[in-house]
């Protein structure tokens, strides 16, 4: 049964994201992956670029990496002295992407490997995207940010306080998280480039959760000034906190629709934590019916058409997704606080001290993060 | 004269209705009906927070919670009277820390113990303490008093305690 479902997901979350309303609906199956190989790139650098595209282009879910005998397209190019010259040809030679990127080798391998996914598939690859999560491998909770295939991580905070909930802005340029630094939980901002921190949200009581606009210009976040803990939308430097919801119960985890018109959130204000949907400039929560009993945490696929959250069920955490078309809601995978990659078919959740991405429609994990202590709460940059 | 300001004052009635008229409907419109009692915190008081050395701990015994509920029960209540005690002599204002225990996502926690802290803090407002006097805070599952797995372990850790600023 699960197997079906699973199959049966395989053929919708490929068939989603690959084209846009207007266009008429085709049904991919499984065996339209796009097959292609990558011959040995030349140059100085051309091993360690070599390796890095085949990875990505491995972990990108939509091809199938074979030998060039059975190839439909060849990946090649020359690596050196900090520039990459990556070209892609299909079955009959002519040329399909012919670019030049410049930087360190990884940087611009992950640059070329999204572009071969663009231009072959039509979808935004993951390969330049970045991540953050909570560690604790310094002894307390702190936030790291990394490669969204774990590389290149470092700690981006040294507080020694509770440092949590990461939320990283369009281009990975900014970060928010909630921090105790002060000894309460506020919202701070961090720019990535620089280092320079600013605490943005600093009311009274219990500021935390934010999570910021797929423009970059907002944050959506769980405040309690007024008296209990509702969802409310800020300017990136905190002012002008405009309440949404007005319940007795708690109100949590806001994720922003890929238009930036909609939130969801957790709310328990019908007993346990549920998902509601609600307009990011007021209204009414709806909410959002998945059969299970414990839902938090919701990540807004950036194709606008699925959630992914956390249930809790038997003592354990499983992460589910959910088609907000209407079908029904499923377990994918055991763990917790799942983010969507902006393929709108990765999820990356924590488990443990790992974190793991997850290719939804084949359902392959990775684990990309461990070693850095129990690790959580990650966020994924679009 | 008299005539003018009479129609003067007419006018300003009627362009009043006109501007109530037209006034946009309230943001919050729609959801008549729904929780809008809870009271507002006050400022933070300066330099002071619960994990400051400037708050004295443990003074008073914490409040305990059943499973996902942020409900004061009444055996709890007793706890809530003795700070109410306290704070009504006119010494020191509290920031109530709001926990959970580890069964639950970390940011829903968050959420969870600041409403048990706001929680007691409603309770210690209706035995008639100022709301200006009482802050909240939520430490979510962290700090956890008995870091073990198990029904007591969750059972000592849903709580709120208190801490006295000095």
């Amino acid at each position: 049964m699960v197997n079906v479902l699973l199959r049966l997901f395989v053929v919708l979350g490929l068939a989603l994201p690959a084209f846009a309303a207007e266009e008429p609906v085709i049904t991919v199956r499984k065996g339209d992956r796009v097959s292609l190989t990558v011959a040995p790139l030349g140059g100085s650098s051309g091993a360690a670029v070599t390796k890095v595209l085949q990875k990505d282009l491995d972990l990108a879910g939509w091809f199938d990496v074979v030998d060039a005998a059975r190839a439909s397209y060849t990946v090649s190019g020359t690596a050196g002295g900090g520039s990459l010259q990556g070209k892609v040809t299909d079955g009959g030679g002519g040329v399909v992407l012919s670019k030049t990127y410049s930087g360190g080798d990884r940087e611009a391998a992950h640059q070329f490997a999204d572009d071969i996914v663009e231009t072959l598939t039509g979808n935004k690859g993951i390969a330049t995207t970045k991540i953050a999560f909570v560690g604790t491998a310094s002894g307390s909770k702190e936030i790291y940010f990394a490669d969204y295939d774990g590389n290149n991580s470092r700690r981006l905070t040294s507080d020694r306080s509770i440092s949590v909930a990461p939320s990283l802005g369009p281009g990975a340029r900014n970060l928010a998280y909630t921090g105790y630094h002060e000894g309460y939980p506020d919202v701070y901002i961090i720019d990535v480039a620089s280092g320079a921190r600013q605490r943005v949200v600093k009311a009274p009581g219990t500021n935390s959760g934010a999570a910021i606009s797929p423009d970059g210009g907002k944050m959506a976040l769980t405040m309690s000034k007024d008296g209990n803990p509702e969802i409310y939308v800020t300017g990136l430097r905190g002012g002008m906190a405009r309440r949404l919801t007005r319940t007795r119960g708690v109100e949590s985890s806001p994720t922003w629709s890929p238009d930036g018109g909609q939130l969801i959130y957790s709310s328990d204000n019908g007993g346990s934590p549920q998902l509601y949907r609600i307009g990011a400039g007021g209204g009414g929560g709806s909410l959002i019916s998945t059969g299970f009993g414990y839902c938090a945490d919701p990540s807004w696929s950036s194709d606008g058409k699925k959630v992914a959250f956390t249930v809790r069920s038997g003592g354990g955490f499983s992460v589910a997704v959910m088609d907000l078309a209407g079908g029904g809601a499923k377990v994918v995978a055991s763990g917790q606080n799942p983010v969507w990659g902006r393929s709108s078919r990765h999820l990356i959740f924590s488990s443990g001290s790992n974190l793991i991405l997850l290719d939804v429609p084949t359902g392959r994990t990775t684990t990309i993060v461990s070693g850095l202590g129990k690790v959580s709460e990650p966020a994924w940059s679009l | 004269m008299k005539k003018s300001i009479v129609f003067a004052a007419g006018l300003c009635v009627v362009l009043l209705a006109a501007s109530c008229k037209t006034k946009p409907k309230d943001e919050y419109a729609g959801i008549d009906g729904d929780y809008v009692s809870g009271v507002p915190l006050p400022d933070r008081a300066d330099g002071s927070s619960y994990l400051g050395g400037n708050v004295s701990k443990g003074q008073f015994q914490p409040v305990q919670f059943g499973f996902d509920s942020f409900e004061v029960s009444g055996a709890e209540m007793g706890k809530v009277q003795a700070v109410a005690d306290f704070m009504r002599s006119g010494k020191g204002d509290v920031i109530i820390a709001g926990f959970t225990d580890d069964r639950g996502t970390e940011e829903y926690n968050r959420g969870l113990g600041e409403r048990r802290a706001l929680a007691v803090r409603e309770a210690l407002i209706g035995k008639g303490i100022s709301a200006g006097r009482v802050q909240t805070v939520s430490f979510g599952e962290e700090m956890p008093v008995d870091s073990g797995g198990g029904e007591a372990a969750w059972a000592a850790n849903r709580r709120a305690e208190f801490g006295v600023i000095r």
